[in-house]
């Protein structure tokens, strides 16, 4: 119920809005960013110590604004197979990474490295001072990513160097 | 729903911000959570019901990656630099409020020289916001907390210009744009007559 009230509260308050004192158009939140924060997509967490999952973590409490972007992977394929994210933020930053774990799904890592900020924002009619929000969502995708290639190469350099010292070789 | 509406619900706001305070430096937090205005909406979801006003992020997960290279708040990751020892508040304001105030006086200069339809410059609540018309919209203002000041553009979008004591000017350290110098090209190209702004 509270839910439905913040949302409620947040279409009213965007339709109530006054123009600004330029006279410009009326703001509001576009309904696609209403519809991802009443529906958010891929909300939740992955085992962060998973191989197959990499994790981005990016912004500032400061700020105001802090994502948190997973994605699984499949190892054979390289092909992100899941996607889940938390995010700590205004509507349009909940709204930029819950696009964000939509769009990388089914999707291979050198692709989705091309998403870009302006994509995102496009799809969200995000006014200008939202910007700010897709590009964190970008840096979220891009983190996540990296995270995963780091852990896959520091599993490949510690199968390269064998076993730890004073484990038993059964082979 | 139940626990949609523990998480989501502002009535949640209260316990949210004392976990999270354990989670973030206090510092960091009250700036954040100070604000009545800052919609602390946590999207996340506790299908078993668990612990209520579930912590966003377990500690664990809040210290993973991206703890290294923090490069004032701009590369990825969660700022683990403490800005107050980079810069004084105060010292921030009088650099920023400097060159935002420049820029102000400026471009109402430039608006009033050439006379386009839609320009309109207003300053309110430390938010510089420059319209031209259909060619789309500037917001300029100022990150306190990263020491920054953060740019829309509709040309180039968002950018973030950190203050470069070196040189004295504000960089987008990915680009190694300079604020003024970007906007000058950008304005100037839109407007179709050179802008002054240094």
């Amino acid at each position: 119920m509270m839910l439905r009230a913040a949302g409620k509260r947040l279409l009213g308050a965007a339709a109530g809005r006054q123009a600004s004192p330029a006279g410009a158009a009326r703001r509001g939140y576009h309904e696609r960013v209403v519809d991802h924060y009443n529906n958010p997509r891929n909300v939740g967490a992955f085992d962060k110590d998973d191989p197959d999952v990499g994790t981005g973590l990016v912004g500032a409490p400061a700020c105001g604004d802090v994502m948190k972007l997973q994605i699984r992977v499949d190892e054979g394929s390289g092909r992100i197979v899941d996607a889940r994210f938390k995010t700590f933020g205004c509507g349009s930053a909940i709204a930029s990474s819950s696009v964000a774990t939509e769009w990388v799904k089914g999707k291979q890592m050198e692709e989705v490295v091309a998403i870009k900020n302006t994509e995102i924002a496009k799809h969200l009619s995000l006014p200008p001072v939202k910007l700010h929000c897709s590009m964190l969502a970008e840096d979220a995708i891009k983190a996540a990513v990296e995270d995963y290639e780091a852990k896959k190469a520091k599993l490949e350099k510690a199968d390269e160097d064998g076993t730890p010292a004073g484990a038993i070789r059964t082979t | 729903m139940a626990s949609r509406k523990l998480l989501l619900g502002l009535t949640a706001g209260r316990r949210l911000r004392s976990r999270t305070r354990q989670l973030f430096s206090a510092a960091n937090l009250l700036e954040a959570t100070t604000s009545p205005s800052l919609p602390a909406a946590a999207a996340t979801a506790q299908p078993s019901g668990g612990s209520p006003a579930a912590l966003l992020f377990s500690p664990r997960t809040i210290s993973s990656t991206r703890q290294a290279a923090q490069s004032a708040g701009d590369a990825p990751g969660p700022s683990t630099v403490d800005h107050k020892l980079i810069m004084p508040e105060d010292e921030f304001h009088k650099l920023a409020d400097e060159i935002i105030h420049d820029l102000l006086g400026k471009l109402e200069e430039y608006g009033d020289s050439i006379q386009m339809d839609g320009f309109d410059i207003d300053y309110g609540n430390q938010v510089l916001t420059l319209r031209l018309g259909d060619l789309g919209t500037y917001v300029l203002n100022k990150q306190t907390p990263n020491r920054q000041i953060w740019l829309s553009s509709p040309v180039s979008g968002p950018s973030r210009f950190d203050w470069d004591a070196a040189t004295n000017v504000w960089i987008y350290r990915r680009t190694g744009a300079n604020l003024v110098q970007l906007l000058e090209k950008e304005i100037g190209e839109l407007c179709g007559t050179p802008v002054e702004l240094s």
